[in-house]
């Protein structure tokens, strides 16, 4: 049925969901929004969409949302509904209280990839110059903060090289731990195009996805990988570019560290990684390894597309570096159709990253240990800045265990469902004194908060959100901020309470100061995007409208050259056992959004109503499981109940499920594990166990009634 | 300014269990490097992305007879004493030959242009 009402007001936005950055004409009728349609001046999706941004926006609605701040003075307390200055006032107490009592160090803020970089970047400001320390962190330390580190470390910049169109160009596509047609529908939809035109596609992952098999699309090569072994194929694959003499010599020569490709080939070109080694090891057919290798090297233009299937990972960092490696040495970077290209899952992760939201950069990923780095932003501050890294998120939790972390401002986050490990997280929340929590709603965090400030959504504020592509895209406010105050707005507040004099007109304001402070940036304002839509960073005086293709003459390094990390396997300390046989993988699907805590609040739970576990038919009837039963999922970190889905898109040994709901408490069961260079979580990767949930609860009386029989003996 | 904290139930920041599975999967990544190298990798590490107090932990830990720690990570970690260059790197481990192959004029430690 066609929408009856007529909207009578519309602007153009940006979709808050992935990192495809979509534009939305987003139309109103009395001040509320009625439609979404797509842009079809957006650059990066051309007017299409997917189901998530064109329906999924009443979240903003929904009656959940709270919008008067809340107090109290315990957790055990119930909220007291308070006016902006009363709240914003015992917020900016009771962080300096806990510094005052436990010190500088003892408290932190974390930002959220779902606010703008004006926000993100006022976030990491706050933490720096007013709470003076560097315990500022941001939402993609548990995505893609390896693909910072991985492809600073080979490239030099920790950005896709391309812009979507460029898929355009390639011949050969290399999906790596993603799914693009679930995850970024819209880019998938351009991955499909191409590949109908006849270009080849390799998918790595553990398993079918949509992105395997499709209508519209089947992959030339499927490497179903056992969850873990990543960096042992990707070796593997380069493996056979190095002993095969694949590799793009001239390119190498020109354009990177010779001398680190000489060691880099040593490594990967030794016997432990031949196809005939790590296949076995991986689960998968020598054969389609070198299949694989020989496609990517032959191009002509190959292009990698990857996900959280590479960085959730303990050896997350070294993936993504695997990668870098692999295209330098086969020359495919710094053109059209080709590149190394992070799949980002939230709207504005590469602004997060961006923007300084780190314990250890600035914006534009410069270090807080370099003086002449510090001294810019300490002239343009007015304050002395920490020159000592700070904590990461996960290591914040961690000290909250120890006594040495005592308070925290969470910005649009919900670390209690989203982090790993669930149970240690709540026993860290409840260890800290005091906690602001800014969100739209009253989630799984909430319960350990003592302030709630009601925050806005993408459609009630200004901004700019940086998409996957580095696509700086305008976010426009389409009705008033429904509890009074934008997102950054609030953060100005807290600052000025907290004594540090802070005064912006506009969100605009906030993009010149970021502008003046992060070289990648340098020539972005409102003014230039009102103009010419939207521009790719870096955007300065020599690409005045922005660069749509990275590294096309040299590497952003010291020396411009491009180089290579020594990469070898490690295999995760995350063991499948006689206890736990199985490993837990985990996805997400088209209609549901991360956690859900927008498109559950949306009509889009009518396709996705619950998280089911997928599950082999062959370790189903192992365990005498029924599809569609129930079953108890167990780890040695804690345990779950979902119900079970015969599928055949993984294999045996192999269990998969989304985590878009929070009943099914999913992060109960992930392990505490992480990457060893930025402690992104191994979500990836869990050995669990799958128990009829009859047969569990008979397991556990039955061994009651073994402790007591002990007992009495 | 102060970083006084008076009041800690634990002595070091994180769990020393935590700290010494974080200090050997650096010291994991760092193996395939020539000795020099390697200890050079891990000390830009943990200088460049290690809060101050975990690193004091560490070298303390150390000091105590750094039980469990690998022998490389060891090595890494006390070239923080010799106070190098704070500035941290991107890219692979230097030594003085691979800075001079590189052979970039002004190639420093940092071997990385600001984005």
């Amino acid at each position: 049925m066609a929408n009856p009402i007529k909207p009578d007001n519309s602007v153009v936005t940006t979709c808050a969901y992935c990192g495809v950055g979509c534009g939305f004409k987003a139309e109103t009728y009395e001040g509320r929004v009625v439609r979404m349609i797509p842009w079809k001046e957006g650059k990066a999706n051309h007017g299409h969409s997917c189901i998530k941004g064109r329906f999924a926006f009443d979240y903003y609605i929904s009656p959940e949302r709270v919008l008067t701040p809340l107090i109290r003075t315990t957790i055990d307390e119930p909220w007291r509904s308070v006016g902006w200055p009363e709240a914003i006032e015992y917020a900016a107490k009771g962080l300096r209280r806990v510094q005052e009592k436990f010190g500088r160090t003892s408290v932190g803020a974390v930002s959220s990839s779902r606010c703008t970089n004006e926000e993100i970047f006022l976030t990491q400001k706050f933490a720096r110059a007013v709470l003076g320390n560097n315990n500022i962190d941001n939402c993609a330390r548990i995505c893609h903060s390896p693909t910072q580190f991985g492809l600073s470390a080979t490239v030099g910049w920790g950005a896709a090289s391309q812009h979507f169109d460029s898929i355009l160009q390639a011949d050969v596509i290399m999906v790596v731990g993603a799914n693009p047609t679930e995850g970024h529908p819209v880019f998938g939809s351009l991955m499909k195009r191409r590949i109908r035109q006849g270009a080849k596609l390799i998918v790595l992952d553990p398993r079918q996805t949509e992105s395997v098999k499709s209508p519209h699309l089947k992959a030339d090569v499927h490497l179903p990988l056992r969850p873990g072994t990543n960096v042992a194929v990707l070796d593997s694959i380069s493996h056979v570019v190095v002993r095969e003499n694949l590799y793009a010599e001239d390119f190498i020569r020109a354009r990177c560290e010779w001398h680190e490709f000489e060691n880099w080939a040593a490594l990967v070109g030794s016997d432990q990684y031949a196809p005939e080694v790590i296949g076995p090891l991986a689960g998968i057919d020598p054969q389609d390894i070198r299949k694989a290798a020989r496609l990517y090297a032959g191009g002509p233009n190959s292009a990698i597309y990857y996900g959280l299937g590479v960085t959730e990972h303990s050896q997350g960092s070294t993936g993504v570096m695997c990668l870098g490696n692999l295209a330098l040495a086969c020359g495919m970077l710094g053109r059209e159709g080709v590149g190394v290209n992070p799949l980002r899952g939230q709207g504005n992760v590469q602004g997060g990253s961006c923007l300084g939201s780190w314990p250890h950069v600035f914006s534009g990923y410069r270090f807080v240990t370099d003086d002449a780095v510090r001294a810019s932003f300490e002239k343009d501050w007015g304050v002395t800045l920490d020159s000592e890294p700070g904590l990461r998120l996960p290591n914040m939790f961690d000290a909250a265990l120890t006594g040495h972390f005592r308070g925290m401002y969470i910005m649009g986050e919900d670390p209690v469902q989203s982090d790993p490990n669930q149970n240690h997280i709540v026993e860290a929340m409840r260890r800290m004194e005091f906690v602001i929590l800014h969100d739209l709603f009253l989630n799984e965090t909430s319960k350990y908060a003592h302030v709630f400030l009601p925050g806005s959504s993408s459609l009630e504020k200004d901004g700019t959100f940086t998409s996957a592509e580095r696509r700086v895209n305008r976010v426009r406010k389409v009705v008033e901020p429904m509890a009074g105050y934008q997102d950054w707005e609030i953060v100005v507040m807290l600052m000025n309470a907290m004594g540090y004099p802070a005064e912006y007109s506009n969100a605009g304001e906030i993009l010149d100061e970021i502008a003046r402070l992060s070289p990648a940036y340098q020539g972005l304002s409102f003014a230039l995007l009102d103009r010419v839509g939207s521009a790719q960073w870096p955007c300065n005086e020599s690409a005045p409208e922005g660069t749509e293709v990275l590294h096309t003459k040299s590497f952003p390094r010291a020396n411009g050259r491009g180089t290579f990390m020594l990469t070898e396997y490690v295999p995760t300390a995350e063991r499948t056992s006689d206890r736990f046989p199985l490993l837990l993988t985990t996805g997400r699907i088209l209609t549901q959004y991360n956690v859900g805590t927008q498109t559950r609040r949306t009509p889009n739970t009518r396709w996705h109503s619950e998280d089911r576990l997928e599950i082999s038919r062959e370790d189903a009837e192992a365990r005498g499981i029924r599809d569609g039963e129930w079953v108890q999922l167990t780890s040695r970190f804690g345990t779950t109940k979902l119900r079970a889905q015969f599928s055949t898109r993984v294999n045996a040994g192999v269990v998969y499920t989304t985590f878009h709901h929070a009943k099914s408490r999913v992060n109960r069961v992930t392990s505490d594990l992480s990457d060893w260079a930025t402690n992104c979580p191994e979500y990836k990767v869990t050995a669990v166990e799958v128990t009829r949930v009859e047969q569990a609860s008979e397991t556990a009386t039955a061994k009651r009634k073994k402790q007591k029989a002990l007992e009495m003996a | 300014m102060s970083t006084g904290s008076p009041d800690h139930d634990d002595k070091t920041v994180l769990g020393m269990d935590r700290l010494i599975t974080m200090a050997n999967q650096i010291g994991d990544f760092f193996a395939p490097y020539p000795p020099e190298r390697r200890a050079e990798g891990i000390r830009n590490h943990l200088r460049t992305y290690w809060d101050p107090r975990m690193r004091a932990d560490l070298l303390d830990y150390i000091a105590a007879g750094g039980d469990g720690l690998k022998p490389f990570v060891v090595e890494g970690a006390l070239l923080l004493k010799s106070g190098a260059d704070p500035t941290g790197y991107y890219g692979p481990p230097q030594d003085a030959e691979t800075r001079r192959i590189a052979g970039a004029a002004g190639l420093t430690r940092r071997g990385h242009n600001p984005a």
